[in-house]
């Protein structure tokens, strides 16, 4: 993307945006928690008796979703949920409770602890959950003769039998949890209905629960957000948010709620409370407003477009009630005035039921309307839902306003908080419930409590890796974990030469394109790359005329285009992109003229540009050692699009030497509903073909790093993309045999490491590895910081080793992961996933943004896509 | 006799479209309308649904519910509590919810003061003595203008199936329309009230005498109250238990206004000091802008347009300030409706919004551009 040489020269690490991630996570799962005890439970706010709007204009599509997804072509659930574009929503599972990926794997039955490394103190956000010796959790089914349809009904007749059963309960309506025995396996009651009706109710007891269950766990989890509840916390998608405290940005009409993220589950050695302060952007405008100002900025003609493009996948809250809806669509034909069916069959505009039902006059009777696609309804149909502009607020942020630099960077003085800080607001969420009668009432009368000191440990910092440059070798402040200034000056592994090259601008910006041109000679020979004078071609700033300049100048001979552009308007960058990726397959470079215009840092964005540039001609920068041969690494990441929505895209990376210097790559374009799972295949395939060619043999060892894995989506990925990973290599011969690993890399975790420093807090240094304590007993797992943040917290990121015949010892495999971690070539420092990841992710983005199919297999070999 | 023939030759079940329920709680949220109370209370409030329904009313300002069962109303009670929203656009008006748990039998002074009590199929569930004191504690004690009692109507029973004695177990009578009548009459004179009847679910044509499904009761105060005297003389012990409380924000509440205004203003601002600075290249492109969707949409430099003609107004740049005047802050309708005075808006943002030095306009750096 343009603009981001000038972020780069600011200083800001690439995946700043991410670290953010409690502000915007959020977003994009509007779903509920998860439902462990089937059907009907609804543990969410208040609800009206009806939606509006469900049903007219919404049945269309509802037809429409069951057209595109028969009946018979329902592969399986598993495989459904592996299909792209099926993110967010509800979730069964979203822990991922109940997958055991370690039993199959022998070498690391016994430990799955790394050695090497020096040892760090640590703490963390979790604390330990304890119940009481012999604690036991009875689950009881409960019947009814005759047959009552409505929870509501079961749990009146039901809890008529208070002293038998006891206040503390937890029903939904067919299972009924009790912290104590009751005194028969079996008990009858008889209540009596509203109409005089006697009705019998027999609770059996089904189960005798161990704290360490898996359906204790999600129980606990429920009674956490019962807690979460009396402490009058307001919830908002997942998590609660504290209203009363709230901070305005008024510059940007926001307002950040502080709250908390918690889940509860069972980690190596004991049972936690992961808590993590989370904050939740909400802005004091409605939807209308916001598209009354857009309409201001972007004028008629794009209204529509733009409107789609911000709005659609954002999260608003309703005025009437306490939901919250993913805008899925616009439907401009609709508006205020037009009718639904209720559910007594009676028509009634939204006008007249939103005045009838809330008192609410709808100012605006010309405004379109929302649509949000509902998962399920009280029928188990996937519907929509209709949503007024007007009475609908905005929350999170908006894509733009994520570029928009002043804004985060407002934003981030309330929302990045310091070790010390966020360490601290979690404290306050335990302060909370412990100081609170009720709270402890509550967990008292189910045995429970928490430790209210969060979780002490150690972590293993391992060895600093150097950097190798042509012969040089370097090392890098750990602090910082970034060798910019070390390799200043020092010529590339691989230069490649810029003999004949465009660089197009338009009239206004010839001075910028020159003094650019001027930088990038002086910086280009201490790097050895070879610059002739480029062909200097003027177009006027209108798309048509950049493609025609394109289609007239760009031969085979052409190292690279460079193109000046003035605005960010994302058509030009795609058409420009689209072209040169599919038609005429030359790497290119768009920069924008804003960023080459402060004289003060024009030489540091040169120097990134040429480095850049040098990358996606398939020049080498620099390298760190891997003492594993005939290895190839695999990396996968997904992008979603959101706007036009249905298409997908998955990146595909696999590296082609032994330095891992350069990178095969392939994408798989799809629309909605289709598996993922045979495009990947093919991916491999290709690139093991592309390996042999390059290597004169297969390799013996792959890596797959596996990103873009949803929450709930793991036990997917142990059924069906490694059983195809293993069909792919079998299919390649029978003496064939590599030894293969797949390891799922997960950025947005709620753990969150602290390192102990004499009494105070701070991040934990680049390099620290964690593998106890805060991992999952069922899984080969461990967290790695490799990267570093300059304000706020960083977050480690997860690996989940789910196959592995390699015999690496942990030890090796960590080693490798973070070694990859340094080879990302658009950041001469760490990152914070494995290169091969990131890489994946960019072309992606690439794809799933501006060009929408596969590129061209010419430009398979470089790293086009940076 | 007469009946039974009449139930035998009945052949469709009645059912009442909306449900029964919906039309009673419909008609005390119609009454609210029409006589825009600023205090109601709901004695039997059970689920809070009705409650719920009310507080969307917005001549409300308190509203309190009252039930014997605090687990009945808990299971609910959060549909009362503010939307996030409310703290996002805080309204103009407060609200305050709050929820007894206690007996219609017992008098509590929570209770004083209210312009309108609604008993909504309350009183068929009083044991005998409690209804021997239910007029006194409502009527007499509370004293609110106005009261609604609603009941079911036993001449109707016989049109529904499957009721024999009363229409829930619970119930402890179901009186006709005279029993009910005769018992109002006799407690309006009583307390000095007047009362008119009606009901809601009509019976089927041809049986008209039969009499609305629920029977109710409007009771209104004759004579205003003569206020701290009658009072004074009530006992002031609280005897109820109460279990939710939620004040609403408002924009009565300082803290709010204030936060509104300060938003307001920089917004304002902020727009102000964008059409100064910006002639953003990139999206003056279409110089026609028809609308469909929204003609007022620009109205906004067409505002400012309109009000730089004085020039004392007009906002200007200075070195790498910009100042934007409060007058022309003010001038702005949601600014002017939200602070009133300008001597009020000069004193919400004092200390909250960067001034120039003689405190008349907003000043704004125009680095960061």
């Amino acid at each position: 993307m343009t603009g981001r040489a000038r972020a780069r020269a600011r200083g800001r690490p690439p995946r700043q945006v991410a670290a953010v991630a409690p502000v915007g996570a959020a977003p994009g799962r509007p779903s509920q928690l998860p439902d462990p005890w089937q059907p009907q439970q609804q543990p969410v706010p208040p609800t009206p008796s009806e939606e509006p709007g469900r049903c007219g204009q919404p049945r269309a599509f509802e037809s429409a979703v069951q057209q595109r997804r028969p009946e018979g072509l329902r592969v399986s659930l598993g495989l459904q949920e592996l299909s792209l574009g099926e993110r967010g929503g509800r979730r069964r599972d979203c822990h991922d409770l109940g997958v055991n990926t370690r039993q199959a794997m022998v070498h690391v039955q016994e430990s799955k602890t790394g050695l090497s490394g020096h040892v760090i103190k640590l703490t963390t956000n979790h604390f330990r959950l304890a119940s009481r010796p012999q604690w036991a959790l009875f689950q009881y089914h409960v019947d009814y003769s005759p047959e009552m349809e409505s929870r509501r009904v079961r749990s009146a007749l039901l809890f008529q039998h208070e002293e038998h059963i006891g206040k503390t309960h937890a029903f939904d309506g067919s299972i009924l949890f009790l912290p104590k025995k009751l005194e028969n396996k079996i008990t009858e009651l008889v209540s009596r209905t509203r109409n005089g009706d006697d009705v019998k109710i027999t609770v059996t007891l089904t189960n005798e629960l161990p704290p360490t269950s898996p359906t204790c766990l999600q129980f606990y989890n429920i009674i956490f957000r019962r807690l979460l509840k009396m402490l009058n916390l307001q919830q908002i998608g997942r998590n609660y948010y504290n209203p009363c405290d709230p901070v305005s940005i008024p510059n940007h009409r926001l307002m950040v709620w502080p709250g908390f993220t918690s889940s509860i589950l069972q980690y190596e050695e004991s049972i936690m409370l992961c808590a993590d302060v989370s904050h939740k952007v909400l802005r004091g405008e409605t939807v209308l407003d916001f598209m009354h100002s857009l309409y201001s900025q972007v004028g008629e003609e794009r209204f529509r477009d733009t409107c789609a493009k911000e709005l659609i996948g954002l999260i608003v809250l309703t005025r009437y009630n306490n939901r919250t809806y993913r805008i899925d669509d616009i439907n401009w034909d609709n508006n205020p005035m037009g009718t639904f069916r209720k559910s007594d069959g009676s028509e009634i505009s939204f006008l007249e039921y939103y005045r009838k039902q809330y008192g609410i006059d709808i100012a605006d009777p010309k405004q379109p309307v929302l649509i949000s696609q509902t998962k399920r309804n009280r029928r188990n149909m996937e519907g929509s839902v209709v949503l007024i502009p007007e009475l609908c607020s905005l929350t999170g942020l908006t894509d733009k306003m994520r570029t928009d630099f002043n804004m985060m960077k407002d934003l981030a003085i309330h929302t990045r908080l310091a070790p010390e800080q966020r360490q601290r607001e979690i404290g306050r969420l335990l302060n909370y419930i412990q100081k609170d009668d009720n709270v402890q009432k509550e967990l008292g009368n189910w045995g429970l409590s928490f430790d209210y000191k969060s979780v002490a440990f150690t972590g293993r910092v391992v060895q600093r890796e150097k950097i190798f440059q042509s012969g040089n070798m370097f090392d890098y402040h750990p602090q910082f974990a970034d060798w910019t200034k070390e390799t200043r000056g020092v010529p590339l592994i691989h230069a490649m030469p810029m003999d004949n090259w465009l660089l197009i601008y338009t009239r206004r910006n010839y001075d910028v394109a020159n003094t650019l041109l001027q930088s990038l000679f002086k910086v280009t020979p201490s790097m050895g790359i070879k610059m002739n004078k480029p062909n200097m071609i003027e177009v006027d700033d209108r798309t048509e005329a950049y493609l025609k300049v394109l289609q007239q100048r760009v031969t085979p001979d052409t190292n690279i285009v460079f193109c000046v552009l003035s605005s960010s308007r994302k058509d030009k960058y795609g058409a420009i992109k689209k072209y040169l990726c599919t038609h005429c397959p030359i790497p290119s470079q768009c920069v924008l003229a804003r960023t080459l215009s402060k004289p003060q840092t024009i030489m540091t964005v040169a120097t990134k540009i040429a480095l850049q540039m040098n990358c996606k001609m398939g020049g080498e920068l620099w390298s760190v050692e891997i003492p594993l041969k005939q290895v190839m690494i695999v990396g996968i990441d997904c992008y979603h699009d959101t706007v036009s929505g249905k298409q997908s895209v998955a990146g595909f990376v696999s590296s082609l030497n032994q330095t891992m210097t350069r990178w095969f790559s392939r994408c798989v374009v799809q629309s909605r509903g289709q598996e993922l799972v045979d495009g990947i295949k093919a991916c491999l395939q290709n690139a093991l073909r592309t390996w042999l060619k390059w290597n004169r043999s297969m390799p013996s060892r792959i890596f797959v790093y596996r990103d873009g894995v949803g929450d709930g989506q793991l036990n997917t990925l142990v059924n069906y993309e490694v059983p195809q990973f293993l069909d792919c290599l079998k299919s390649i011969g029978t003496d064939y045999s590599p030894r293969l690993t797949v390891i799922v890399v997960k950025k947005r975790v709620g753990a969150r490491l602290f390192a102990e420093t004499g009494g105070g807090l701070k991040n934990p240094p680049p390099g620290t590895v964690v593998d106890t304590v805060v991992t999952r007993p069922e899984w080969y797992d461990f967290f790695i910081v490799s990267h570093t943040v300059k304000n706020g917290c960083v977050t480690p990121t997860h690996y989940n080793v789910i196959y592995d015949t390699s015999q690496l010892k942990p030890d090796h495999l960590q080693r490798l992961t973070y070694k990859l971690c340094h080879m990302y070539y658009n950041w001469s420092g760490v990152i914070r996933v494995p290169a091969p990841c990131q890489y994946a992710h960019k072309l992606a983005f690439l794809v799933g943004q501006s060009i929408h199919k596969e590129p061209n297999a010419m430009l398979s070999d470089r790293l086009y896509y940076l | 006799m007469d009946k039974n023939f009449q139930k035998e030759e009945f052949t469709e079940v009645i059912k009442f479209t909306p449900p029964l329920y919906k039309q009673r709680y419909q008609f005390v949220k119609d009454l609210v309308e029409k006589y825009k109370p600023k205090k109601v209370a709901d004695l039997g409030c059970a689920d809070c649904r009705l409650l719920w329904m009310l507080k969307f009313c917005r001549c409300i300002e308190v509203l309190a519910g009252l039930d014997t069962c605090a687990s009945v109303m808990k299971e609910k009670m959060h549909m009362l509590s503010p939307l996030p929203i409310d703290y996002l656009q805080p309204s103009e008006r407060s609200l305050t919810v709050t929820l007894h748990q206690g007996s219609v039998a017992h008098k509590d002074p929570c209770m004083l003061g209210f312009d309108l009590v609604t008993c909504i199929e309350l009183i068929e569930h009083l044991e005998e003595s409690e209804l021997k004191k239910f007029p006194e504690v409502v009527f007499g004690f509370m004293a609110p203008s106005m009261v609604v009692i609603s009941t079911p109507n036993s001449e109707f029973n016989p049109l529904l199936p499957g009721v024999t004695l009363h229409r829930h177990p619970d119930h402890k009578f179901e009186w006709t329309q005279a029993q009910f009548q005769s018992w109002a009459l006799e407690t309006a004179k009583c307390y000095d009230y007047s009362v008119e009847f009606t009901g809601v679910g009509h019976p089927p044509t041809g049986m008209e005498n039969v009499g609305f499904c629920t029977q109710i009761g409007v009771f209104f105060r004759k004579y205003p109250q003569t206020g701290e005297s009658v009072q004074s003389e009530k006992p002031t012990e609280a005897v109820y238990k109460t279990v939710f409380k939620a004040v609403y924000p408002s924009l009565k509440d300082e803290k709010f206004l204030q936060n509104a205004v300060v938003n307001e203003v920089i917004f304002v601002a902020q727009n102000i000091k964008h059409h100064l600075m910006s002639k953003h290249e990139e999206y003056d492109d279409d110089p026609e802008r028809e609308s469909r969707f929204q003609p007022s949409v620009d109205y906004f430099s067409d505002y400012l347009r309109k009000l730089v003609v004085d020039q004392t107004m007009e906002p200007f740049v200075k070195g790498n300030e910009v100042y934007i005047p409060l007058v022309t802050i003010f001038s702005f309708p949601k600014v002017n409706r939200l602070c009133g005075t300008f001597e009020k808006l000069c004193k919400l943002i004092a200390g909250k919004v960067t001034l120039s030095s003689d405190g008349s306009a907003v000043v704004f750096n125009t680095e960061y551009e």
